[in-house]
């Protein structure tokens, strides 16, 4: 039987022991988990057609360091999966952030990288992968970049590619093309001589022309430098108030220049009345004169009988004669009596 | 209370003649030891059935094992601290060298530390330390009761009207299925403490090399199920040493071959709940 003593020592110890190890079991945890227990961490969705073998815990890196854990992997709507990345909140994603799972070892390790749109590797499939699961919405699109066994697929089928150019060249390349070949490379040769002579005589050319628009350059330089002082001229000017006079006079004889083009403008536009009213005075005077032609009236009468005209002419010659008579007798036509 | 006992009716001596007096012939006989063994074998299960059973029925007493329920944790948990941490810190180091030595310039250095953290975790500290333990503890039970059987202190407990399944067994199976887990647990932090020194002093493996192995594969599961594992050895260990105590017979020399028939059964025991668990939880489930 214990006693009471020897319960309480076993029961302080058998507490103890069970208190420590279920903290330092928890803390070993979340320790080895990276838990976050500060809430300094925030959570990222992004979403692909596959996972490839990325898993929960798989590291998330940005720009080559580890920036948080997968949290989650579920299956989403219409055949997305949907990834929960939890990295620190600091962090600042990239812009236009894209998530791309890749194998990180050839043992297994996977991880999810994000990286900015610009920065995927130039795939045809794989940025059709990362249009495709681009949505409007919060979530990053994400795709699977091939890891080593399709890549090493791949290079397995290239190299049989390759091995079969390879058996066709050293089919077409028999002895007569290598003879060929070696005078192909012999022309080339003297080409190459005769090119340079060209090169070395053009060389020289283009050293006299280069020299030409040296001057040339000279000569632009020199005007430029003309231009540069008459410049500073009109500068001068324009401090002496004289260009203002100038402007000042012009502005003036714009105006009156104005003024005259508008007193003509008018005197155009009475030149206008007055002809149509010599229009007029010439319709009627062709009127009256149709009128005479015609013989109508005491006019057109006297115009077109020359009778007439005898008889008028004859008592006009009388009319002056009968003056006459008047002015050298008064007398006898003009008798004044005062009673 | 009917305790245990372990003397089951066997072959021939009783089964020579038949119930008319005669002479049976040699088939009838075959068929017979058959029958007999068969029988026998079916007894020792029942008989441990109802063991757990009665374990179980008498914990309702908890009036009649809470008082030593803590004297028996301290023995048999606290007391086996040591011998745990020994166990994991040479664990520890020898995984580490072994892993290194084995995969070598194979895999990254890193690997190590994923191989000593996974083997810990999941085998190797609540089975190493469940032996150690099925020894220590399993042996220490199946002594004391069995002593206490010989001298005939059960049968006097039995006269005070104490319940020997409770005042004896249900402390010890319950502090052993509790304690068992703890030990394992801090078996399981010290081993991976040795692994990750021995990395750096023996290994060329830096400290993140050695983390980064260990995180990279670790689930909380390893833990859960390391734990839960440990704690089935500790009750299978209680039970079998309690057992094998109390049907201890024949003076000293009877709770002698108590106690190393209740290690040996708990050793075993072991590695069958090992395999046990390993088929029931992780069948199907990847690391992933």
């Amino acid at each position: 039987m214990t006693t009471a003593k020897q319960r309480h020592t076993n029961d302080f110890l058998v507490g103890i022991t069970v208190i420590v190890a279920t903290v330092a079991i928890v803390a070993g945890i979340l320790w080895l988990k990276q838990s976050d227990l500060s809430g300094r961490t925030g959570d990222v969705v992004a979403r692909t057609r596959d996972v490839g073998g990325a898993s929960l815990g798989n590291p998330v890196m940005i720009r080559g360091v580890r920036a948080g854990t997968i949290k989650s992997i579920a299956l989403g709507d219409k055949g997305w999966v949907v990834l929960h990345l939890t990295i620190d909140h600091k962090i600042r994603l990239p812009a236009d952030p894209v998530v791309l799972l890749t194998a990180s070892s050839l043992f297994g390790e996977w991880q999810a990288t994000i990286t900015e749109s610009t920065g995927v590797p130039p795939d045809r499939e794989l940025r059709a992968a990362l249009a495709k699961a681009r949505t409007r919405r919060d979530t990053l699109p994400g795709a699977v970049m091939p890891d080593i066994a399709q890549l090493t697929s791949v290079a397995g089928r290239l190299a049989g590619d390759v091995a079969k150019v390879t058996e066709r060249v050293q089919v077409a390349f028999d002895d007569q093309a290598a003879k060929e070949i070696r005078q192909s490379i012999r022309h080339f040769a003297e080409l190459s001589k005769v090119l340079s002579s060209t090169v070395t005589e053009q060389s020289r050319n283009l050293t006299q022309i280069s020299g030409d628009v040296r001057t040339g350059l000279r000569t632009v330089n020199e005007a430029a430098a003309r231009l540069n002082r008459f410049s500073g001229r009109a500068d001068s000017a324009t401090s002496n108030r004289e260009l203002q006079q100038i402007v000042t006079n012009a502005q003036q004889a714009s105006k009156d220049l104005v003024t005259a083009m508008t007193s003509l403008r008018e005197a155009a536009d009475g030149l206008g009345r007055t002809e149509s009213r010599v229009a007029s005075a010439m319709a009627r005077s062709d009127s009256v004169l149709a009128k005479i032609n015609s013989g109508r009236g005491s006019l057109g009468l006297m115009v077109n009988d020359p009778h007439l005209y005898q008889q008028s002419d004859s008592l006009l010659m009388d009319l002056r004669a009968l003056v006459a008579d008047v002015k050298k007798n008064p007398k006898r036509y003009i008798n004044i009596r005062v009673f | 209370m009917a305790l245990v006992s372990d003397h089951v009716p066997t072959t021939a001596s009783n089964e020579a003649a038949t119930p008319s007096g005669a002479t049976p012939s040699a088939l009838e006989l075959l068929v017979t030891r058959l029958g007999a063994n068969t029988r026998g074998m079916f007894v020792a299960v029942g008989q441990g059935a109802r063991f757990v059973a009665d374990v179980f029925r008498a914990t309702a007493d908890l009036p009649g094992w809470r008082g030593e329920f803590t004297t028996q944790a301290r023995i048999l948990g606290v007391d086996s601290l040591p011998i745990g941490i020994f166990i994991a810190i040479f664990t520890g180091i020898v995984l580490a060298l072994l892993a290194s030595y084995s995969v070598g310039d194979i895999v990254p250095p890193y690997f190590v530390g994923t191989l000593v953290q996974t083997t810990v975790t999941l085998e190797l500290a609540p089975v190493l330390t469940g032996l150690a333990l099925a020894g220590r503890v399993g042996a220490n039970i199946a002594a004391e009761l069995g002593t206490m059987r010989v001298t005939e202190q059960v049968d006097a407990l039995e006269t005070l009207t104490y319940d020997p399944m409770s005042y004896l067994v249900v402390p010890r199976v319950w502090a052993s299925t509790l304690m068992f887990p703890v030990v394992v647990g801090v078996a399981m932090i010290v081993g991976l403490f040795a692994g990750w020194v021995a990395s750096l002093l023996l290994l060329d493996i830096t400290t993140p090399q050695f983390l980064k192995g260990v995180r990279l594969f670790f689930v909380e599961f390893d833990v859960r199920y390391g734990l839960v594992k440990s704690a089935s050895f500790g009750a299978a260990v209680a039970m079998i040493g309690c057992r094998a105590g109390l049907s201890a017979g024949g003076g000293a020399q009877g709770v002698g071959r108590s106690a190393t028939r209740a290690v040996v059964i708990s050793a075993v025991m072991i590695l069958v709940l090992d395999a046990f668990w390993a088929l029931v939880w992780l069948t199907g489930r990847t690391i992933r």
